[in-house]
């Protein structure tokens, strides 16, 4: 028992530790950072955070086009898997491994490879510096992690509710209206989530697509501010973009962490 | 009824009249008006904002000036500004560009050139090191802001008169270390980054060699004084002169520790001059400039790293972009920079006024600088070149290998390289 | 009736990302397109591909993936296991617990990057503070034999809760009272957990070892932000090469050599590493089905 108390700690304080000495840093003055245990009369402040906040574009606007991308895509990423994990569980048992096979490859497809070819088709169609079309990429490349959930869920309806279903002439939008997504909400609410976590991370493509600062993702914009101050040691305004660039995730992680690890493990399973 | 009717339209006039010319004022205004917008690095975007202010008041009518801020690092606005120029979509009508960018960039073909701008006589009047860079095949790409300089920062407080070789300075450094006095001699840019080239270049030359040779097309690196260079860097670390941390310096880290007193000598640019000034500093006072040293019998090297700007090629704002350059550079604006922020300015006149020599004696040192300034390699493949110059050079720094071997295996790839491109130079 | 075209925007999608570049790749890795060809592509009979043959750096960035990888998954593997059997005990709190755990995995890579380069600072960042307590300074991320086990610490940490989830799932999936007979035949714990576990829990590790591995070799975030390939390009993995080439050299034709001759090698590695677990598979299921 007391094993597992104290490798609880011990889990906690490793996942956490790294968090904690950023929020101590952000609120360290520079002084106090380069003499760390010399004690001092102004040992504390909020500096960092107030120049981080009225940064010009202030660093909210990040925090609102990441979730304008994360939203979009994580729609779009929907209403294109949702019809095609049905159709996927509609097929042969061939047919269907086939393309389960397809998918999987594609998930595992190291997708950094990819950032000049899309650099390429941004610049031919002009969809450079565009958080709509940013969406774009993000939405087909969460396509194989999205149907594979999806359509391990859909297998799992029972084929007489469907049967049932098309003898009382339901058409094929209305089922999806009325009993596959009511169903289903669990799975899509795990993928919603997963797809959600990876457009709000993504980087690479962010990076080659978006050059305008007031468009910046919040991952662009934080690996930016880590050139842009001019302090000799600028780690205390890091910390403090750290913290605040942070803070939505944990929120996020608390409030949705079952349909989170239930969508992790249910790609397991099935996948 | 009747009433409500009558205050409905005239809330309906009065709303569709202040749409109206919300929309029109704009568009109006728009006609009169040329918006400029202008990508710097982060420090300049700082230090010229007072000079954009005056510049949108005297331009009321015409000009309306915007300063987009990147990045810190060198390296950072580059990406960016390539980043957004493969886009094909340039939110900026120019930008202010590192001396080591020209060719590169106008080979891609994205600059306009400035023949029209600036005449003969305006290079004139910029100094030696100034001169330098702002040409690719002939033509004026590049009108500089500021004549950035290498430079090796010694304290007063601790010796005479600064060393002017490379041996002079380790032993100063070693004897002051023994006394206690610093904790380490010198410090420099070491990091496996663009700043490692500058350091290098100034050693090279310093040891009476060459990086690169245009007109035969050949390397020094692994020849004698390109590797005693490296020797000479390597031992430092080695010997305890720089601490072995220097190896992930860039110019902050190295300013950091020279201004609270570590070290007896540092390699910086100018900017440094005024930051070491500053309140917080600890050699306050104590701070002397010289150029780099140079082994008896060569010629001391200072890397020239100037910024200037750069106008591009989908502007629509030529003319007006011109004279925000034209404003921004003028004597009036150097003086003002100098004067607050200590960069160095481009023209001989102020080097040659006597009351700013009175006013700031140690300006005569920057243009001794300025005199002795190196270009790094001129190519479009610049990039390339230096980057395998770092990463040989890191090798050797880092003990991974010996000088000499690092030199010799970044000739060879440098080669190389010039062999691939010389195909395609034609 | 045939549903099949609901997939094909879908499909639609996956070929204009992941079809259309390859073959785009494909065609480039043919071609001279750089600056000095004026951005135009030129073709140049195959010498990108001898270029690459004979580009040490290529070879060594190649070396450098692959360690980061291995060795990044290999610890992940063994740490996210002993997490799954740690989360799957009952405990009070268990939700919160697992959230806390999550929040590595969930945040932007970018973000704890700047974070890794502050904590393993020499000298101001704890790391070094700690160890300049005993008189050593590690120079941590300046030290080519440091700097990459900085980068795989920091992966570690971000990617551990991931495999420890999959893992978990496993270790649900796994029937109760497999453990119980175990246990009344009086067998100790460990060797419950080595007959039972392990051999059913295989599928569970070959997945994530595979997912994680793929990933791994295309790790490119962590590098930029946090090394930039540093130092001595100690750290530069693949993907940073292929970038700097393409953004910083302005090579395109290079570049995309470097990403499809990437891409062949590293899925070789991982159908190999897929196969090998199926082998392992049909073993460990023998095993237990005796």
């Amino acid at each position: 028992m007391k094993l597992k108390s104290a490798s609880i700690i011990l889990l906690l304080a490793w996942s956490l530790a790294p968090l904690l000495w950023q929020l101590y840093t952000s609120f360290s003055t520079d002084q106090a950072l380069v003499t760390p245990f010399e004690t001092m009369a102004n040992r504390w402040t909020l500096e960092h955070y107030r120049s981080v906040i009225s940064a010009n574009p202030p660093f909210f606007l990040y925090l609102i086009n990441s979730l304008f991308v994360g939203i979009l895509a994580t729609l779009l990423t929907l209403i294109i898997a949702l019809p095609a994990a049905y159709s996927l569980s509609k097929l042969s048992t061939t047919k269907s491994n086939l393309i389960r096979i397809i998918l999987v490859g594609c998930a595992l497809f190291p997708y950094v490879l990819l950032f000049l070819a899309l650099l390429e088709i941004a610049r031919a169609l002009s969809l450079g510096n565009n958080l709509f079309a940013l969406a774009l990429p993000y939405t087909a490349l969460s396509q194989p992690l999205a149907i594979l959930l999806l359509g391990s869920a859909f297998t799992s309806i029972p084929p007489e509710l469907d049967d049932a279903a098309r003898v009382e002439g339901l058409t094929l939008i209305n089922r999806f209206r009325w009993i596959y997504i009511p169903l289903l909400a669990p799975a899509i609410a795990s993928t919603a989530i997963l797809v959600f976590l990876f457009s709000w991370n993504e980087y690479p493509i962010a990076l080659t697509w978006i050059s305008e600062t007031s468009k910046l993702t919040l991952p662009v914009a934080m690996a930016r501010i880590a050139g842009s101050s001019i302090h000799s040691v600028p780690y205390g305004a890091y910390a403090a973009a750290t913290v605040l660039g942070a803070i939505p995730l944990i929120l996020l992680v608390i409030v949705f962490q079952k349909p989170i690890v239930s969508g992790l493990t249910s790609g397991a399973v099935k996948g | 009824m009747f009433r409500w009717r009558k205050k409905l339209s005239v809330g309906l006039t009065i709303g569709l009249s202040l749409v109206l010319s919300l929309v029109l004022i704009p568009t109006l205004t728009a006609q009169e008006i040329e918006p400029v917008t202008i990508l710097m690095p982060a420090p300049f975007a700082d230090s010229t904002r007072d000079l954009v202010k005056d510049f949108n008041q005297k331009y009321e009518k015409s000009i309306h000036l915007d300063v987009i801020r990147g990045p810190l690092e060198t390296e950072a606005i580059s990406d960016l500004a390539i980043s957004s120029l493969l886009l094909g979509d340039t939110p900026f009508d120019a930008l202010l560009m590192d001396i080591t960018w020209l060719p590169k960039y106008a080979r891609a073909g994205w600059l306009e050139a400035l023949d029209n701008g600036f005449d003969e006589s305006d290079i004139n009047d910029l100094t030696n090191g100034a001169q330098l860079g702002n040409n690719y095949q002939g033509v004026l790409y590049r009108w500089p802001l500021v004549a950035d300089i290498g430079l090796l920062f010694w304290r007063t407080d601790l010796m005479e008169k600064p060393p002017s070789t490379p041996d002079e300075l380790v032993a100063v450094s070693r004897n002051l270390q023994n006394n206690k006095k610093v904790p380490w001699g010198y410090v420099w840019q070491g990091r496996q980054y663009e700043g490692l080239s500058c350091v290098y270049l100034e050693m090279i030359d310093g040891f009476g060699g060459n990086w690169f040779n245009p007109d035969r097309g050949t390397f020094g690196l692994d020849q004698k004084p390109g590797v005693n260079a490296a020797q000479w860097l390597t031992d430092l670390i080695q010997e305890g002169i720089s601490p072995e941390a220097v190896t992930n310096y860039a110019e902050s880290e190295t300013l950091q520790s020279f201004k609270s007193g570590d070290s007896a000598f540092m390699r910086n640019w100018p900017y440094a001059w005024a930051e070491l000034q500053k309140e917080d500093s600890r050699v306050r006072g104590k701070v002397g400039i010289s150029t780099m040293v140079a082994a008896p019998g060569a010629s001391p090297a200072s890397t020239v790293g100037s910024w200037g700007f750069s106008l591009l090629k989908g502007s629509k704002h030529k003319e007006a972009v011109i004279e925000a350059f034209k404003f921004l550079t003028s004597k009036e604006s150097q003086l003002k920079m100098f004067e607050e922020y200590g960069y160095t300015p481009t023209l001989k006149s102020i080097y040659e006024d006597p009351i700013m020599l009175e006013k700031y004696p140690y300006i005569i040192e920057l243009y001794k600088a300025l005199k002795v300034g190196r270009m790094r390699p001129e190519t479009p493949v610049y990039a390339q070149l230096s980057d395998v110059l770092q990463r040989n050079l890191s090798e050797s720094l880092t003990q991974e290998l010996t000088a000499k071997i690092s030199m010799k295996n970044a000739t060879s790839t440098s080669e190389q390289i010039m062999l691939a491109a010389g195909g395609l130079m034609k | 009736m045939t549903v099949v075209y609901l997939l094909i925007p879908a499909f639609l999608l996956l070929a204009s990302v992941f079809g259309l570049p390859l073959l785009r790749y494909a065609w480039l890795s043919f071609h001279a397109d750089s600056v000095l060809t004026g951005l135009q592509p030129i073709a140049n009979d195959g010498a990108n591909w001898l270029r690459l043959m004979h580009d040490q750096r290529y070879w060594q960035d190649l070396i450098q993936t692959l360690r980061f990888a291995f060795a990044s998954v290999g610890f992940e593997l063994l740490l996210g296991l002993a997490i799954a059997l740690l989360l799957h005990q009952p405990m009070r709190k268990r939700g919160l617990i697992r959230s806390a755990a999550l929040i590595p995995w969930a945040l932007p890579t970018t973000v704890m990057a700047l974070g890794w380069r502050w904590i393993f600072n020499t000298p101001y960042g704890p790391i070094d503070q700690f160890t300049s307590l005993s008189g050593i300074s590690l120079n941590i991320l300046g030290n080519p034999s440091f700097a990459w086990i900085a980068l795989v610490y920091a992966d570690v940490w971000k990617t551990t809760p991931f495999v420890a989830l999959i893992l978990l799932a496993g270790l649900q999936s796994i029937p109760n009272d497999l453990y119980e007979a175990c246990t009344l035949e009086g067998a100790s714990s460990f060797t419950c957990f080595r007959k039972i576990t392990l051999p059913l829990l295989k599928p569970y590790l070959g997945l994530a070892m595979t997912f994680r591995l793929a990933q791994a070799f295309g790790v490119f975030d962590l590098v930029q932000v946090m090394t930039g390939g540093g130092p001595a390009s100690s750290t530069e993995s693949l993907a940073l090469y292929a970038y700097w080439n393409a953004l910083r050299f302005l090579d395109f034709g290079y570049s995309a050599t470097i990403m499809i001759a990437s891409f062949v090698l590293l899925s070789t590695i991982v159908a190999f590493g897929w196969w090998l677990m199926i082998l392992l598979n049909q073993r460990g299921s023998m095993a237990v089905t005796e």
